[in-house]
């Protein structure tokens, strides 16, 4: 299976000058993000707010510039290629925002928002099919044709995001990035965007790297997930190992804090993670909220590393059980 | 779509409806002003016509129909090629300081950093200047002439858009439907032409219909001052200020020469109320969350 997407070893960090005197501030987000997006399947990038992985996203879509390391998307290196090069592979990978508000502009009606990716690309002129295609389009996100002619205030916010995913599929992508698509959802809404995103993929045979703070949203929908914190990669495993094997105490944590009311979920083991004073300086990011923390912690920040197959854990503090 | 909205929006709302009914009279005016009022001077019909060399004013009579002002001058007459300048001078004036304050307010938000930096002081020293004052300064500078009024009019109005449009195109830069046009594969061009200045613009356009009002108003306090229109031409301010000896009347009746004021001064009035009223409809309209 050939990956459609191969990031290695990325690091991004911004940095702020400072007015007039004194040094400018460095603010690492990314390190040493290494993540691979199969052919056909669905990646999960589940963490806390400001983790980074919003920027990630970024990242690898191209609005912002790795600091170092390498983001190959369908095969090609999205820092050395040429805006040519750019252009087509913006037809290979697409993207759905989180805030179905603000990523349709209020003056185009659904016509010209799903025409647009058209015109850009020199796609489907003749005036006939592409009307053809346009409510084909909609007819996929489960809309009627008849609301071409609407602007998007006249829609719900389950509605704008279905025309969101009508836009970015309107160029038949490989790869679709859905940055928390459904956060900005009520939750019965959720729902329906979730099924709609699993029929796509199934449908068309899309990659999806899917980011999310809900573990449930998560589970529904992706074959692996990966769990972020402070810009690293800490876990990585097929979806349901994660569930019922969780290795990392930070994953650990995030599961036992996703409310439940049938009490069947999985069980922490360890006690639950506070606020650790005087292990701000520790090598372990996460050592100041770590439960099974040990002195080793301290000196060493522990790499990824397969624990066993198809299982990646960043922690020294949990072995292979 | 845009414009079906307009004309309901104009005609189901009555203060619209007299706004646009105000301007298009102005309008109307302006355009027949050959056929309401012949020229008398062929080459410059600006011109006012004489009637006679007696000094003191004469009321409405079925030959001046609104009198006459100082040295004779028809004041009918006046009103009626005033407005074409009126209407000259107000668009032109609001058309190129709108072009300068989006070409400024543009280049700064584009480039930002220094750019923005040095055009953004420039504008700040124009504002910090009361703007009738450096308009007053500039026209003495450059002479009593129209068109040289239509200058420092134009020099005083333009950093007001140049505001608006930087902040504006700012704002609009960081919507999620620009970095969606991005992720498209958009170009910078496309992205402003199609969504940064569509979603931007309105705003200025709003200020300008505002503006066009107040421009003319201006003009009729420097030709008031003796800085714009030269004496003799039938030019709104210019009709008030040749009035200014007669405002008071007589000692016995204050309102003697009433008329003197009421048919340039009105004019204005309802000109700059009429554009006033237009605007606000304008910007209701340009609304798209309204229907």
């Amino acid at each position: 299976m050939t990956a459609r997407v191969e990031i290695k070893n990325l690091y991004k960090t911004y940095f702020r000058r400072k007015w007039l005197f004194g040094k400018g501030e460095s603010f690492p987000v990314l390190k040493d993000v290494t993540l691979s997006l199969p052919e056909n399947s669905v990646l999960g990038l589940v963490g806390e707010s400001g983790c980074g992985k919003t920027t990630l996203c970024k990242v690898l879509l191209g609005i912002e510039k790795p600091t170092s390391g390498t983001v190959l998307a369908d095969g090609k290196n999205t820092a050395e290629i040429s805006k040519t090069v750019w252009k087509s592979l913006r037809r290979v990978m697409q993207v759905v925002y989180q805030d179905p508000y603000s990523s349709l502009d209020p003056r185009m009606n659904v016509r010209q928002v799903l025409s647009e990716p058209l015109d850009i690309h020199g796609l489907k002129k003749d005036r006939a099919e592409r009307e053809t295609f346009l409510k084909g389009l909609l007819a996929s996100v489960g809309m009627s044709e008849t609301f071409l002619d609407r602007y998007p205030h006249e829609f719900s916010g389950g509605q704008r995001q279905r025309i969101c995913i009508a836009r970015a599929l309107a160029l038949e992508p490989k790869i679709l990035v859905a940055d928390e698509p459904v956060s900005a959802l009520d939750v019965s809404v959720q729902a329906q965007i979730l099924n709609l995103l699993k029929k796509i993929k199934r449908e068309r045979k899309i990659s999806m790297l899917f980011v999310t703070h809900d573990f449930a949203v998560a589970r529904f929908l992706c074959d692996e997930i990966a769990v972020m914190y402070k810009g690293r990669i800490v876990e990585r495993a097929p979806a349901e190992e994660i569930f019922t094997r969780p290795l990392h105490p930070y994953t650990r944590a995030l599961l036992a804090a996703v409310p439940r009311v049938d009490g069947t979920g999985f069980a922490l083991a360890a006690g639950t993670p506070g606020a650790e004073p005087g292990r701000e300086n520790w090598a372990c990011p996460f050592a100041p909220r770590c439960a099974a923390a040990t002195e080793d912690c301290r000196a060493r920040c522990f790499e990824l590393k397969e624990v066993s197959p198809r299982h990646w854990c960043a922690c020294g503090a949990i072995s292979a059980e | 779509m845009l414009k079906n909205r307009i004309f309901k929006r104009i005609f189901t709302n009555k203060t619209s409806l007299a706004g646009f009914i105000l301007v298009s009279f102005f309008a109307l005016v302006a355009l027949l002003a050959p056929l309401l009022a012949p020229a008398q001077n062929k080459n410059n019909p600006y011109q006012l016509p004489q009637k006679s060399y007696q000094i003191a004013p004469q009321p409405p009579s079925t030959q001046n129909w609104f009198g006459t002002t100082e040295q004779q001058y028809d004041l009918y007459y006046g009103v009626v090629w005033g407005t074409r300048l009126a209407f000259k001078v107000g668009v032109t004036v609001t058309f190129f300081a709108f072009l300068i304050g989006l070409f400024v307010g543009g280049t700064a938000a584009y480039f930002g950093g220094k750019v923005d930096e040095t055009l953004m002081r420039l504008t700040d020293v124009v504002f910090a200047v009361p703007s009738l004052v450096l308009a007053m300064v500039i026209a003495a500078m450059l002479g009593p002439d129209i068109k040289n009024m239509m200058i420092a009019l134009t020099a005083v109005a333009w950093p007001s858009y140049a505001r608006l449009v930087r902040g504006d195109i700012l704002s609009v830069k960081q919507r999620g439907y620009v970095t969606a046009a991005r992720t498209l594969g958009a170009r910078g061009p496309r992205i402003l032409l199609r969504h940064i200045l569509p979603n931007s613009i309105y705003p200025s356009v709003v200020v300008a219909s505002l503006d066009i009002g107040y421009v003319v108003l201006t003009a009729a306090s420097l030709s008031f001052l003796g800085l714009g229109a030269q004496p003799g031409t039938a030019d709104w301010g210019q009709l008030i200020a040749m009035a200014r000896n007669w405002v008071l009347g007589t000692a016995q009746n204050p309102f003697a020469y009433w008329y003197t004021v009421a048919a340039p001064g009105g004019a204005i009035f309802l000109f700059v109320l009429g554009w006033n009223l237009l605007g606000d409809a304008f910007r209701d309209i340009l609304d798209p969350r309204q229907a």
